[in-house]
């Protein structure tokens, strides 16, 4: 009788414990306690992990691992065939270095998008308002503060421009419908109108130029990294208002803390870091930046559905063979 | 024909111009700082006396205090338009200033969406949990003793005091998923309802998962939640308040608070601003703003424009374009 393949846990499961272990059914569900990379390293190339047929990693995993990259990937064990990644940035994953492996990398695009855009919008309010210098006043017992902070600006009929109109940028672009926002957006592919929901597509450049409020809503990875730097903050309006729940290093952070210093960026509200967990001190110590620490998929809801979908992906990986949610450069490899 | 003459009591940021041009149909007076004994005592020398029409403002309720019997008694009797800048004018005894023949105006409509934009924020914020993470991110810890908040989409969002402000905010949670329930002194006509269940007081309590207040104070809705109406809600509620502080009993929200009744809350608005109960600003369960409801740039010269131009009809035709809805329904009964 042939063995259960292995599925290997990386990071751990919070929420879907019950979906989890009904995947003993389909497989022997392991779980390593190696504490850094290093040791990781050590039980793959020691044969610990062979007959792992899928990994479900975590975003948080990586603090253990460290990258899925071109170190990595090689020294897992021959018999892996899927890495199901919970989260829709995979930036962790070199998928490259996966599909020289033909390891198929999936992800958990759609199940964040609500939540995401929650907090993206939670910041564009923040930051245009700019409650920021009142939300620390108050609680050091100075009321609205002294000097009194400027006043805000109301979102009504300001130009928001969003970069990447994804599942993410979509979702935003209704929500800021409600403020009576006007919208606008950049993407590799320009969107079908019903798609876009009547959003304007304009180039990079237009959208840098014309908008009042930025939002990043795409992915890292190479092409994306620092694209925006110096360059980009001398092309925006004066006074432009930035908004980041993507990824950290999309944005060049010492250019950014330059552009809040000249008054060139009026406020900025941020989720995401280019070091996670540090942030920038011309960030932290600038009461126009409101701070919160990559929260963006944080809610019990949400972080269930991502287990759930995840899970998903394994089940489908280890019974059917393919992926649900397979990630969008390796499309070609089914082939 | 001599002008008429015309005060504004307090200051003016954005619409000085505006102001200026008022000059062509009516002398113009100005009281920009100071105290209650000394305005009382400039009305009572005669200083103000033939001014007609008043500008007023929350803001400027700082240097005159309420205008209440006293005051209004020492402004000149030739007094008959108060133009308030302000959608809540509780600072303003109407009855006063009816019973004096002075038609009182306020700022509706020009601060609902900045005012719903705010009581979005603090939803969100709530609904999030995010001051721990807040404050901590800002020190330098990270994430701190981090806990997962919640999505908005399908909780029923439950908004007392469907006027212009609660609809604003009605359209924008329903953008994220909520389901909208509301009490009103009257239930609206199905169009303007856009959805919207009408529930009793009652009901609203015992079903909302998120509450809204968007009422006017007034002496009938000062204290319409305290103890007993927090009792009545859901385990675990969210509670907004955008509209003015004594609509709640401060302590018996944080009584709330710290037993966990409700989760979280968001609060731009306090009873005793701006002092706030310390029971509020140490709990990293809460979202709190210094009452910058109406705070940008935009909406501060909106208001201050509907005020003047409620000021230049009154100089202009004898009325006013925003009257107070009390002093309408006053007149109605006639």
């Amino acid at each position: 009788m042939a063995t259960k393949p292995k599925v290997l846990l990386l990071g751990k499961i919070e929420h879907a414990h019950e979906s989890w272990k009904s995947l003993s059914n389909l497989a022997d569900l392991v779980s390593s306690q190696a504490q850094g990379r290093a040791e990781f390293l050590e039980e793959c190339k020691a044969g610990r992990w062979d007959g792992v047929k899928a990994i479900y990693r975590t975003f948080d995993s990586m603090e253990i691992t460290g990258r899925f990259d071109s170190e990595l990937v090689p020294l897992l064990p021959g018999s892996v065939e899927f890495v199901c990644h919970n989260g829709a940035g995979y930036d962790q994953v070199d998928v490259n270095a996966c599909s020289d492996r033909k390891i198929k990398v999936s992800h958990t695009p759609g199940t964040v998008n609500d939540c995401t855009a929650d907090v993206n919008m939670f910041l564009i309010l923040g930051a245009l308002r700019g409650f920021n210098p009142g939300m620390l006043s108050i609680r050091e017992g100075n009321w609205r503060g002294h000097p009194l902070p400027p006043l805000g600006h109301d979102p009504e009929g300001k130009t928001l421009g969003i970069v990447g109109m994804g599942g993410i940028g979509r979702n935003l672009k209704k929500k800021c419908d409600a403020f009576s926002m006007k919208i606008i957006y950049h993407n590799r592919k320009r969107l079908s109108e019903e798609l876009a929901g009547g959003a304007a597509y304009v180039s990079f450049e237009e959208l840098l130029r014309t908008s009042d409020v930025i939002s990043l809503n795409l992915p890292l990875n190479k092409d994306t990294r620092h694209k925006i730097s110096t360059r980009e903050f001398e092309m925006m309006k004066k006074g432009v208002v930035i908004v980041n729940t993507a990824r950290g290093a999309i944005i060049d952070e010492a250019a950014l803390v330059k552009a809040l210093d000249s008054d060139q960026v009026a406020s900025v509200g941020l989720d995401v870091y280019e070091d996670e967990p540090k942030i920038h001190p011309g960030l932290m110590s600038n009461p126009r930046v409101i701070l919160v620490p990559h929260m963006g998929t944080w809610t019990a809801e949400t972080q269930c559905a991502m287990e759930e979908c995840n899970i998903s992906n394994v089940r489908s990986a280890v019974q059917d063979g393919v992926l649900l949610n397979l990630v969008p450069e390796q499309v070609d490899l089914e082939k | 024909m001599a002008k008429s003459n015309a005060l504004l009591i307090g200051t003016l940021s954005h619409t000085r111009k505006e102001w200026q041009a008022i000059s062509e149909i009516a002398n113009l007076h100005e009281y920009p700082d100071g105290s209650r004994e000394d305005f009382l005592s400039k009305c009572r020398n005669g200083d103000f006396d033939g001014v007609v029409a008043l500008y007023r403002s929350n803001d400027s309720n700082k240097i005159t205090g309420n205008f209440n019997d006293e005051l209004l008694d020492a402004l000149p009797k030739s007094l008959k338009f108060v133009c308030h800048n302000g959608a809540g004018y509780d600072n303003v005894d109407i009855a006063a200033c009816t019973k004096r023949d002075i038609s009182v105006s306020s700022t509706p409509v020009a601060v609902n969406a900045a005012t719903a934009d705010v009581a979005l924020f603090l939803m969100l914020g709530a609904l999030r949990n995010v001051t721990q993470c807040f404050q901590a991110a800002r020190k330098g810890n990270w994430r701190g003793d981090f806990k997962l908040g919640h999505d908005p989409k399908n909780k029923i969002l439950g908004i007392l005091g469907m006027g212009g402000i609660g609809s604003a905010v009605a359209t924008r949670a329903k953008a994220f998923g909520m389901k909208i329930q509301y009490h009103n002194r009257s239930q609206l006509p199905t169009k303007e309802e856009d959805g919207a269940k009408y529930v009793s007081f009652e009901e609203l309590l015992k079903t909302s998962d998120v509450l809204s207040l968007n009422l006017s104070l007034n002496a009938s809705t000062r204290h319409i939640i305290g103890k007993a109406q927090f009792d009545m809600m859901k385990d675990g509620v969210v509670v907004i308040n955008t509209a003015r502080g004594p609509l709640i009993d401060e302590a018996a929200l944080v009584d709330a608070l710290k037993s966990r009744k409700v989760w979280t809350a968001g609060l731009d608005v306090f009873e005793e601003e701006p002092k706030i109960h310390p029971g509020l600003l140490e709990d990293e369960n809460v979202v709190i703003l210094p009452h910058i409801g109406t705070a940008t740039f935009e909406t501060q010269r909106d208001m201050e424009l509907l005020v003047l131009d409620n000021l230049k009809l009154s100089i202009t035709e004898g009325r006013l374009i925003t009257q107070v809805p009390e002093q309408k329904k006053a007149k109605a009964k006639v």
